[in-house]
């Protein structure tokens, strides 16, 4: 916990906005920082309404396991009013509708495998409450992202891994503007989550032992291929061939390349003598590839909207995540220029997935980052 | 930090006679009763209804005791539609700009019932209700309601109810047509005299007349038939089955008695209303004010407010102590631009830089004088950042 802050503004309290999601992390977040003084206002993005999307109409619709559900909405309504601040739903459905929703069904349906987390970061939490946070005159936006902000020898300020290695999420952040850093507050970023969820016991915080919210918000448990078939008309379905690499032989036909995954195994619709994957897809064509599971593995990889931090050296050896849970492959950034970079790992790795992003570390510091074009 | 409350359209807090009353109140039998308890508790019941039909004009009878606006309007609509039907005259003319209790129960019957058919009338921010829709429906349809509201609960536009009777009695044909208001929004704001009116139906609720909230008036015309939407143990004479909330019913008819003597305070309060609106026209640019030439209700503005979110302006004089809102009060605390802003022709932009101040009996010349003091503020330092 970063306790500076405070003391540095001697006047009034100072006055930051947290961004709560009804979680165990962002109400202990907001319950930190009352403990260290700050005047805290609390406030949930409302992204998804439910009611307007039928898919979502099952048994276990208002089930936890989402991170945006309305029951989640009433919990940190509720952890605010126990900790004596005030509470406000911020309508960003539109905005999540064009920012998130819109690109991440595109993204699909072009036979990627998108990430919409990061995209809710940049366009809402970073962009969205980084305006609500002037408009309401505070000077400091935090969230329960397990991430933390640090200072480089000349007072720069960086993203650095949090304590838990397991949960961190700086994977999500390599899209944030620099400059933003000296506002933002990461308050459980240098606890663990077994810290955090005593915090919360001990402050008897209702969410205290409550699930975290796994996949992606919107989707909750009707999955993704369901998902994505509500948002899209089936013109828009890229249809095609199964093909076996490397013979190049078809194997049969498929309705949609949105149905697949890299690395997928299973119903893939084909048989074979042997078990197969799927290893890549080609939007221009609608070609499936399937191969056996050595033929997976990729060394070189292309990736495109790279944004990188001041004064990082991407030149040197570093470590990249090429996906959330990926513990990280040494590599070396190849060539570089506007658009993005080459990327050659020390050692291939298992189904590099067009749509993820890549996030490029330099020990425990955040380089930068971006989206996974093509892999080789 | 005292809190100005500017949300009277919202609710309202009771009043000291309606606070009494819920201390002193003891009678806490079941108005069914036959016993002792039972007949105290009916006897409440009685009480409040003879002030409602003596202040309104009316039968006792023609009294129906609810939960509120939203079940009032409901038990008129649903309770009307299959009689209309079988008349032949399932058509139905309400407006655009209705509480969601009209409106969107209209529209679901609209959307799923075939042999209904629903004319929203528009209402326009320039001119107001289209009362040549309502006419030439009347002669091209064979309609069988006509639910206007009085007041519009965020503009505070007033409906001219009377000319509308006058248009159902040019048109009928000798044919019945129902006509009902939402009249939620006018106790002791505008007069009640229903006969004058001339309406069939009309609403009401306890809370937004300085009572408590969970009851609400039903005044049904004698010899008009409904077919009731709550069945069950035959409480107001089979109108609306379920016991009693016997503790609102008993506030509302105190309250009510209160009624006779609101006009000074109509008056006191629009001229607060409008020094406020002057004051504000005077110190920013770019604020309009909605149907402000037009009738409205003594205590209601709705601002427009010129590259301010409703949603921020709302917050940020909430984190000050000042209580309004952007719109209706109904949804979950997650505003979307008001759907009455955009059926009256705003876009949803201009209809999210709305915010709604709603005045009432306990508001002060210094409450309004800080309040635009504060929001003038706020909107020069939001102005100022974008």
């Amino acid at each position: 916990m970063n306790n500076s802050v405070v003391s540095k503004n001697s006047g009034k309290k100072p006055r930051v906005l947290v961004a709560m999601s009804g979680g165990v992390d962002s109400s202990v977040a907001a319950a930190l920082l009352v403990d260290q003084g700050f005047e805290v206002i609390g406030a949930t993005m409302q992204v998804w309404d439910y009611s307007q999307n039928p898919s979502k109409d099952t048994e276990d619709c208002d089930a936890n396991g989402t991170c945006c559900s309305s029951d989640d909405v009433d919990d940190a309504r509720w952890i605010c009013d126990q900790l004596g601040i005030p509470f406000y739903v911020l309508n960003c459905e539109e905005q999540f509708k064009a920012e998130v929703i819109d690109p991440f069904v595109e993204s699909y349906l072009s036979g990627e495998t998108p990430i919409p987390c990061v995209n809710c970061n940049t366009f809402l939490k970073f962009s969205h409450l980084i305006q609500k946070m002037k408009e309401l005159d505070c000077d400091y936006l935090a969230t329960g992202h397990y991430a933390q902000v640090v200072l480089d020898k000349d007072e720069k300020p960086l993203i650095k891994t949090s304590e838990d290695g397991h949960k961190d999420q700086t994977y999500f952040l390599f899209t944030m503007n620099q400059e933003l850093l000296p506002k933002i507050l990461f308050p459980v970023g240098d606890m663990n989550k077994t810290e955090v969820r005593r915090v919360a016991e001990e402050k008897g915080l209702i969410v205290a032992k409550k699930k975290d919210s796994v996949g992606i918000c919107f989707i909750g448990n009707q999955g993704y291929k369901n998902f994505i078939q509500d948002h899209a008309t089936e013109d828009l379905f890229v249809k095609g061939s199964i093909k076996i690499y490397p013979e190049g032989d078809v194997l049969g036909t498929h309705e949609g390349l949105h149905n697949f995954t890299l690395g997928q195994r299973r119903a893939l619709g084909v048989s074979f003598s042997e078990p197969l994957f799927v290893r890549s897809m080609d939007f221009e064509t609608g070609d499936l590839w399937l191969s056996r599971e050595q033929d997976l593995y990729k060394k070189t990889f292309i990736v495109r909207d790279t944004n990188f931090f001041t004064d990082m050296d991407i030149q040197k050896p570093l470590r990249v995540k090429l996906r959330y849970q990926h513990k990280g492959s040494e590599c070396q950034i190849t060539s570089f220029n506007d658009e993005g970079v080459a990327v050659e790992l020390s050692e291939s790795q298992r189904s590099i997935t067009p749509g993820q992003a890549a996030v490029f570390y330099d020990g425990d510091l955040l380089v930068g980052g971006g989206w996974i074009e093509s892999a080789n | 930090m005292k809190r100005v409350f500017l949300d009277h359209n919202a609710t309202t807090f009771p009043s000291e006679e309606v606070k009494s009353a819920v201390k002193e109140f003891s009678d806490w039998g079941n108005a069914s009763s036959i016993h002792g308890s039972g007949r105290r508790a009916r006897s409440k019941v009685l009480q409040s209804r003879r002030v409602v039909s003596e202040l309104f004009k009316v039968q006792p009878g023609e009294i129906t005791f609810t939960s509120g606006g939203s079940e009032s309007n409901n038990i008129v609509i649903r309770g009307l539609i299959e009689r209309l039907k079988e008349r032949g005259r399932a058509h139905v003319i309400t407006t655009v700009s209705e509480h969601p209790s009209v409106f969107k129960t209209l529209s679901i019957i609209n959307e799923n019932d075939p042999d209904v058919q629903v004319h929203f009338c528009p209402v326009s921010k320039d001119t107001g209700l289209n009362y040549d829709f309502i006419e030439k429906t009347l002669k091209e349809h064979p309609v069988g309601l006509v639910s206007v509201m009085r007041a519009n609960n965020e503009t505070g536009e007033v409906f001219d109810l009377k000319r509308i009777k006058s248009l159902i009695d040019e048109n009928s044909g000798g044919e019945k047509i129902y006509f009902h208001s939402d009249m939620v929004q006018t106790l002791g704001k505008l007069s009640i005299d229903l006969k004058d009116l001339g309406v069939d139906f009309a609403s009401f609720s306890a809370h937004k007349f300085y009572s408590l909230q969970g009851s609400g008036i039903l005044y049904h015309k004698k010899g008009v038939g409904f077919d009731s939407q709550i069945t069950g143990g035959g409480q107001e004479k089979g109108r609306r089955a379920g016991t009693e909330n016997l503790l609102s019913i008993h506030c509302f008819g105190v309250q009510l008695k209160k009624l006779p003597q609101t006009g000074e305070k109509v008056q006191s309060i629009e001229k607060l209303r409008d020094s406020m609106e002057s004051k504000l026209k005077e110190k920013l640019s770019g604020v309009s004010f909605m149907a402000q030439n037009r009738e409205r209700l003594s205590n209601t503005s709705m601002a427009l407010i010129e590259g301010i979110h409703g949603e921020t302006l709302l917050m940020n004089l909430d984190l000050l102590g000042f209580e309004v809102s952007t719109g209706a009060a109904c949804s979950s605390g997650n505003p979307e631009p008001s759907p009455v802003l955009i059926a009256m022709g705003l876009s949803p932009k201009e209809a999210s830089q709305s915010v709604r101040i709603s005045l009432g009996w306990e508001t002060t010349q210094e409450d309004i004088d800080k309040f635009v003091e504060n929001l003038v503020n706020i909107v020069q330092k939001i102005r100022d950042l974008n």
